[in-house]
């Protein structure tokens, strides 16, 4: 579903990403661990066409991103860090609209509000300004958004940072549960312990390379992911 | 896998969500009622302001004519008498007598009339003469700016449409549009949007559109409607056709503006830079750029001295004076032989003096007229020199533009000068025969008087030059659209 | 001593992030081509004038015999001479003729002004030293002094100088002087050259006045400037961001450059009318006539025009008496038209309390002497020179060609006649006068000095911190 091939970006002698390869199946929950400026970020952007590779290929469903940057976008939702929404408008009126850009069509209200009910927004919130949201209440929001896709693929950029271990857990349980109907997540990440419960794979980048992988739930439950991770980083 | 065929996502319903958001987001922002109110009570005082001056400038000239009328009609009537000798003509005020009649007596007023799309653009209507009295004098006797305004006044200006919309709408299209996508990705959204199968320049489309028909609407609408209404400037016809042309103009206008702030959004700087560059490109091309030009346009291709005219004219004078003195030295006759003054079998004894000013002042017109034809040149030079490089300020192209379907630029008023002294031609034809012959003039004569006729400016001219106007202001945006087409390619997002 | 260290501070500051160069540069060059157009320009016109003024007095002198009448019908010119300060602000004179036609019974109007020869864009404005500094001045009084308070808050910085305990108002005062300094820094160089330009530019005997005339005139664009640099500053004071501070600012410059003066010209238009001319001209010729008229009939016996109770013999004494009646009516009425236009004027400068463009254009003008009060005193001059001539020719008239009997035109008056009457002599007013008559706008901007200082006044101790 979302597979890169030797991906390298470089800013001028600065190198981001260096020939990175992934290849990220329905139902793979893929968390990629890193410090800060490790490239966790910069190969999401890549997966969306926010910045062009250097070298190599980066597709989606397997279409190439950067010769169809805007088809390849049906296929995938991207939820970032800090969602922001357009404060002047309520949260039903921004999943209208973003929604109806996803899917080109706009959805009927009854609809919206079981997406909103979906999230765990219920409906007097969903009338209220986005102004007054939480941080976890927007997060839910662009969730909507990304569900009324139905997107074969996800991204997830530091998802759980911000959040509450209550707000974290019900995250995770709405990440398997989109893994089990055959999405194909790709989620960065700094909470090794979230990692550790959530993932089917994992990642360890270190200046723009991938270090170390660990493939399938059991591998992942066997180690002891905090020794190795810190021990890529102090290497 | 297999490759599936990738199908560009149809953006026609996405640009309508686009559309749809933009305004409601505006009118959940006050800015947009602000900056719209704004715009509206400009818009409307403007047209007030120009319907108000161009009726009283319709005013005036109706009682100029009118003041004419009454005067012909009234020396018609003392004409009947003198001939039925029921009244005795004075000397310089004699119906009989081609001299006189030919003169300030008997002069006759050339009118410009105001175009129905007047009020929208009152341009030099102050500066520049639109009437004068013709007599048989040498038109650089009277064909001089005759109406009396206070010199601030002309100083100032006016606040008209083409006002508003030459300095003003550049202006508010910033207000709504210089953090058209740095605003977006400030906060974030930009993301958001870009996440989706959207292309970026949908969304520009979007946002476009609904900020243009926010501005458009007063700057188009309203004054089409009022001038509809007011001044019957029809859909059919000429008058109509100057309605969509300046229609069209101001939409370019908008367009060039729009295009910038494109552009400029384009290189992805910080909102805070984007207006600072509007604000500066404002100043350069609306406040800076035309009086630039203006200079450098009056320093290739100066007026001639009209001191040096004033000098010729008075030497002329004084050696068709001179030629003249003995006439000018005879005296009247009509002391006491007032049947002097009666025509007598269709003849009239024309006082020496009056006949020495006729023939000094035919010598002068013809001395005179190089002269005269040097300053037209020039003045026919300074606006092809202008009408050349005028494109390098957008904000004079418009205005020229709008002067011109107003009717109150520089070429129609030529028009007007070449028609009054085509009509001063006529009018020496008339009577300068007659004064040779001392012919004395009869009732049927009167209607045979040349009145002025002024023949309106084609409508194929009126459109090239608006097409040409159009033209002007569409190539700049143009190449903005292009170079923001460039720019936007390598758009960071992140 | 603590304002001067806020001042020193902010002025190298200023200066370093580059603003008061590229920004103080554009208008300097600006004002530098203004200066040489308008220099060229002035020195053009002046020598223009001089000869044509002398040229149409020997035309006047070298006249041959003929009949004083027609003397006077020709006539002289009247030319204005330019006015010392005319290469910096150009005032009214490009809307006005400057040439008058001085003949026989009819008071006559400027003709020939130069803007029926001007392109059409001319109402975008002529360029000038004055326009630069009423428009393009304030806007770099905002550009340079926009975020003075409002940066610092934004930064944190204000909250640190406060916390010291360095009181709001020398806080305001330092900056006051570093932004009136950086464009102290700017213009007074621009005006020591227009000050040597003027000096050369003026002749021997006016070269005082045309720099006392240039001192009041820079000393009124100093209020001006000083006026936008306390409201600059209060509104940054008053507002949260920069951004705030100079939007606002923006729209008020555009309000007030851009806008005021033509809405307040419309409205002292409307509060105020002028007739026009075919109202000004039905009134004053039925007011002549009627004098007219009255004269005759008491001298006469009769109104008709030049019939039987007028031989050639009275025609001297009638055109006289026609003069001398006509006098006062012209007075009257030219008087009341010019009155009008000057309460019109006075509307604009009164209002100059909130829109200062609109004082200082008037002052500039004044003190430059291009205004319309200078307008009218040359005019006043024309028309009392052609009441001179007028009067001498009709004096000889009466006493030469009156006795001739049933004959009249066919008197020649000698050439000696022409040189009884004098050149014309016109010497624009000093600039006292013009201080004089432009004391109002000039108070105007003063109390609009204070009004701005009590508001930055009010803004800084009232700002908040953060």
């Amino acid at each position: 579903m979302l597979r890169a091939n030797g991906l390298t970006k470089q800013y001028g002698a600065h190198t981001a990403l260096d020939r990175l390869d992934l290849d990220i199946r329905a139902g793979d929950i893929y968390c990629l661990l890193g410090a800060n400026g490790a490239g966790k970020t910069t190969t999401i952007n890549l997966f969306l066409n926010f910045v062009e590779p250097s070298a190599g290929t980066v597709e989606i469903n397997g279409i190439d991103v950067v010769r169809h940057p805007v088809a390849t976008k049906q296929h995938v939702a991207y939820i970032p860090e800090q969602v922001t929404l357009y404060g002047p408008l309520s949260g039903l009126e921004n999943l209208r609209f973003f929604a109806g850009l996803a899917l080109g069509r706009e959805l009927p209200r009854e609809r919206l509000l079981e997406l909103m009910t979906q999230v765990g927004l219920d409906h007097a919130a969903a009338d209220k300004r986005v102004s007054a949201y939480s941080k976890g209440m927007r997060q839910k929001v662009w969730i909507a958004v990304a569900l009324a896709k139905q997107a074969k693929a996800l991204l997830l950029d530091e998802p759980t940072s911000g959040l509450d271990p209550q707000a974290a857990s019900e995250f995770s349980g709405l990440l398997r549960r989109a893994a089990d109907s055959g999405v194909a997540v790709l989620t960065t990440t700094h909470d090794l312990f979230h990692a550790q419960q959530t993932a089917t794979r994992v990642g360890i980048m270190k200046r723009g390379r991938l270090v170390e992988s660990l493939d399938g739930e059991a591998q992942i439950a066997r180690t002891d992911l905090q020794s190795l991770y810190l021990q890529h980083m102090r290497a | 896998m297999t490759m599936t065929i990738s199908i560009d996502p149809p953006q026609g319903r996405r640009l309508l969500s686009v559309m749809r958001q933009e305004w409601r987001l505006m009118l959940a922002e006050r800015t947009l009622w602000a900056v719209g109110a704004l715009f509206l009570l400009l818009v409307a005082y403007a047209l007030g302001n120009g319907l108000l001056q161009t009726a009283s400038r319709d005013r005036a000239q109706a009682a100029v004519a009118q003041a004419d009328r009454d005067a012909r009609a009234a020396q018609r009537v003392l004409l009947d008498n003198i001939l039925a000798g029921t009244a005795q003509p004075t000397p310089f005020e004699n119906p009989a007598d081609p001299s006189r009649m030919a003169s300030g007596y008997g002069g006759h007023h050339a009118i410009l009339p105001t175009a129905p799309l007047g009020p929208v653009a009152l341009g030099q209507s102050d500066l520049f003469p639109s009437q004068f009295k013709v007599t048989g004098q040498s038109r650089v006797v009277f064909m001089n700016p005759s109406d009396i305004e206070s010199p601030w006044h002309l100083l100032s200006g006016h606040f008209d449409l083409a006002f508003v919309i030459v300095y003003l709408l550049p202006l508010l299209i910033f207000a709504l549009g210089y953090n058209l996508l740095s605003a977006e990705r400030e906060n974030g959204t930009l993301r958001l949007l870009l996440s989706q199968p959207l292309r970026l320049r949908t969304l520009l489309a979007g946002k476009l559109t609904v900020r243009a028909a926010v501005l458009l609407a007063p700057a188009v609408l309203l004054p089409v409607a009022v001038l509809l209404v007011a001044r019957q400037a029809g859909l059919a016809g000429s008058p109509g056709a100057a309605l969509w042309w300046w229609a069209l103009l101001v939409g370019a206008y908008a367009l060039f503006w729009f295009a910038l702030v494109v552009a400029v959004n384009a290189f992805g700087a910080s909102s805070a830079t984007n207006a600072m560059v509007l604000v500066i490109a404002w100043v350069l091309l609306v406040l800076v750029a035309p009086v630039l030009l203006n200079l450098a346009v009056t320093q290739a291709s100066p007026a001639p001295s009209r001191t040096e005219l004033a000098t010729r004219q008075r030497i002329v004078t004084a050696e068709a004076m001179k030629r003249h003195a003995d006439l000018m030295s005879t005296d009247y006759q009509h002391v006491g032989r007032g049947a002097i003054l009666v025509p007598r079998d269709g003849k009239i004894e024309i006082a020496g003096r009056l006949l020495g000013n006729y023939l000094i002042e035919k010598e002068v017109d013809e001395a005179i007229k190089p002269e005269l034809d040097r300053f037209d040149a020039q003045q026919a030079g300074q606006q092809a020199l202008l009408a050349r490089f005028s494109a390098v300020s957008p904000a004079a192209v418009a205005y020229e533009g709008m002067t011109a379907l107003a009717g109150t630029g520089t070429r129609r008023q030529a028009r007007f000068e070449a028609q009054t002294v085509a009509y001063h031609e006529a009018w020496k034809r008339f009577f300068f025969p007659r004064i040779d012959a001392r012919d004395a003039l009869a009732p049927a004569d009167f209607d045979r008087i040349p009145v002025f006729a002024w023949q309106e400016e084609p409508a194929s001219l009126v459109r090239g030059q608006a097409a040409l106007a159009v033209l002007q202001l569409l190539v700049p945006s143009l190449l903005l659209f292009g170079l923001a087409a460039w720019r936007l390619r390598r758009f960071s997002v992140a | 001593m603590l304002t001067s260290w806020i001042a020193r501070r902010e002025f190298l500051e200023r200066l370093r992030d580059g603003r008061l160069y590229w920004a103080g540069g554009l208008v300097a060059v600006l004002l530098l081509t203004a200066l040489a157009v308008g220099w060229a320009h002035q020195r053009a016109a002046q020598a223009e004038q001089r000869t044509a003024q002398a040229m149409d007095y020997r035309d006047w002198l070298r006249q041959d015999r003929r009949h004083p009448h027609d003397a006077a019908h020709q006539g002289m010119h009247a030319f204005k001479p330019e006015a010392a300060l005319s290469m910096l602000d150009a005032g009214i004179n490009p809307f006005i003729g400057s040439t008058v036609w001085l003949q026989a019974h009819r008071q006559s109007e400027v003709k020939f002004n130069a803007a029926q020869d001007a392109t059409g864009l001319q109402r975008f404005g002529n360029l000038s030293v004055g326009w630069i500094l009423q428009v393009l001045g304030p806007l770099l009084v905002i550009v340079l002094g926009f975020n003075a308070f409002a940066g610092e808050r934004e930064q944190g910085i204000l909250r640190q100088t406060l916390s010291l305990g360095v009181p709001p108002l020398r806080l305001l005062g330092g900056k006051a002087f570093a932004l009136a300094g950086s464009l102290a820094a700017l213009l007074v160089p621009a005006a020591l050259i227009a000050a040597v330009a003027v000096a050369v530019g003026a002749g021997e005997v006016e070269r005082l006045d045309a720099l006392l005339r240039l001192g009041a005139w820079s000393l009124g664009y100093a209020v001006y400037l000083g006026i936008f640099v306390f409201v600059v500053l209060g509104v940054s004071a008053l507002s949260s961001t920069s951004r705030m501070a100079i939007t606002l600012l923006l729209a008020l410059w555009i309000a007030q450059a851009v806008m005021a003066p033509r809405v307040l010209s419309e409205l002292s238009r409307a509060w105020f009318p002028s007739p026009t001319r075919l109202e000004f001209n039905q009134a004053l010729g039925a007011e002549l006539k009627t004098v007219s008229n009255e004269v005759w009939q008491k001298n006469f016996g009769s109104t008709e025009r030049w019939g039987r109770d007028v031989p050639l013999s009275k025609w001297g004494i009638a055109l006289r008496l026609d003069d001398q009646a006509s006098y006062p009516v012209y007075d009257r009425h030219y008087g009341r038209l010019w009155d009008t236009w000057e309460r019109q004027q006075a509307v604009q400068e009164w209002s100059g309390l909130l829109l200062p463009i609109l004082a200082v254009r008037s002052f500039s003008m004044g003190m430059a002497g291009t205004d319309f009060a200078h307008h009218r005193s040359f005019t006043t001059a024309a028309e009392l020179h052609r009441r001179h001539i007028q009067d001498l020719m009709s004096e000889d008239l009466v006493a030469h060609a009156d006795p001739l009997g049933d004959r009249h035109f066919a008197y020649q008056a000698a050439p000696d006649l022409w040189a009884t009457v004098p050149p014309f002599d016109y010497h624009l007013p000093h600039s006292g006068w013009a201080l004089r008559h432009q004391l109002r706008s000039f108070a105007v901007l003063c109390a609009g000095l204070l009004l701005a200082a009590a508001f930055a006044a009010f803004a800084a101790s009232r700002q908040r911190a953060l």
